[in-house]
């Protein structure tokens, strides 16, 4: 039996532990930034906590509040709500990570709650319509394309900043995760749309996400210490 | 053009906290020249400052007229934390 055999016998088992691992990076990441925001009140520390809170979020809701409707122990509404909000949170994690980029540009007021002000209003309405079109649709790919958007312009700021800042060491593996994160959704669109859901490719997706969540980790860790 | 490179937000707030440290109390008008603000700059930063409780503004006695800025433990704690901050935010292009 092969390992790409073991796998897709044991899939939920594995997506299970996947989730986990990430939803942990996440908590780690929002947990271990919390006094450096509080003490400075970094508006783009702030939305980079929030990423990372909504992308703990979808991966909890997706594959472990989600496991019991894959173990046919509940049902297809269920499995409908976790569904929604999986996307829902992965579109606004996504939608943050890339406001912690460009929120110097476009926050031109002081806010309350980096959760709730009118400019992330826009970016909410957007993941309710992409998690609408893709219920409707039946499919993902409202979602795909959007983060493939997100990422494209993510990977070009974070090249224009690495170019503008070589003392700052993370930046070029901030760069290296984003390009990623792009690839990483672009074998996902691919996968659903015209590979019938392909086990090999959607398990290099799965370790792409992996990677990508490694290197925010290390660098969270690298520049904190 | 100037050559001297405009400081970021988190070094104008470092510069002034530096300099009540130094002084362990300062008058706002020294403090203003020290921070190398224009009046309308320093006032929106110290305001910013006393909201977020990274510096007081009282007099040790009952005299108005002598009120000076010193820090708290929050500002204290804040500048003690700069370096880690400021790395952060420059690693994560924030």
């Amino acid at each position: 039996m092969s390992a790409l055999d073991v796998f897709v016998q044991n899939k939920e088992f594995f997506k299970v532990v996947y989730a986990l691992i990430i939803s942990l990076i996440c908590t780690f990441i929002v947990l271990k930034t919390h006094k450096f925001f509080h003490l400075s009140l970094h508006q783009g520390i702030r939305y980079l906590r929030n990423a990372f809170f909504f992308y703990g979020l979808a991966f909890f809701t997706r594959y472990i509040l989600g496991a019991p409707y894959f173990a046919n122990s509940m049902g297809i509404l269920y499995g409908n709500v976790m569904d929604s909000l999986f996307q829902f949170f992965l579109a606004t994690g996504g939608f943050f990570l890339l406001y912690s980029l460009i929120w110097k540009k476009v926050d031109t007021k002081k806010h309350f709650t980096s959760l709730w002000h009118t400019n992330l209003l826009f970016f909410y309405t957007l993941a309710i319509i992409i998690t609408v079109i893709d219920k409707v649709w039946l499919t993902y790919s409202a979602l795909f394309f959007s983060q493939i958007v997100v990422f494209l312009i993510a990977s070009i700021i974070s090249l224009f900043n690495y170019f503008e800042n070589k003392k700052a060491k993370f930046l070029k593996f901030y760069l290296v995760a984003m390009i990623f994160s792009l690839a990483a959704w672009i074998l996902n669109a691919l996968v659903a749309i015209f590979l019938n859901w392909n086990q090999l490719i959607l398990i290099s997706t799965y370790l792409l996400n992996i990677i990508v969540f490694l290197i925010f980790l290390y660098g969270v860790f690298k520049s904190t210490k | 053009m100037s050559e001297t490179k405009k400081r970021e937000r988190l070094e104008v707030i470092r510069d002034i906290l530096v300099a009540i440290k130094h002084n362990r109390s300062i008058k706002p008008t020294r403090l203003m020249y020290a921070s190398n603000l224009s009046p309308q700059m320093f006032k929106d930063y110290i305001t910013e400052l006393i909201e977020k409780k990274f510096v007081k503004f009282e007099a040790e006695g009952r005299d108005e007229d002598k009120k000076e800025y010193t820090l708290t433990k929050k500002g204290m704690d804040f500048l003690n934390e700069f370096k880690v901050i400021e790395n952060f935010v420059q690693n994560f292009g924030l």
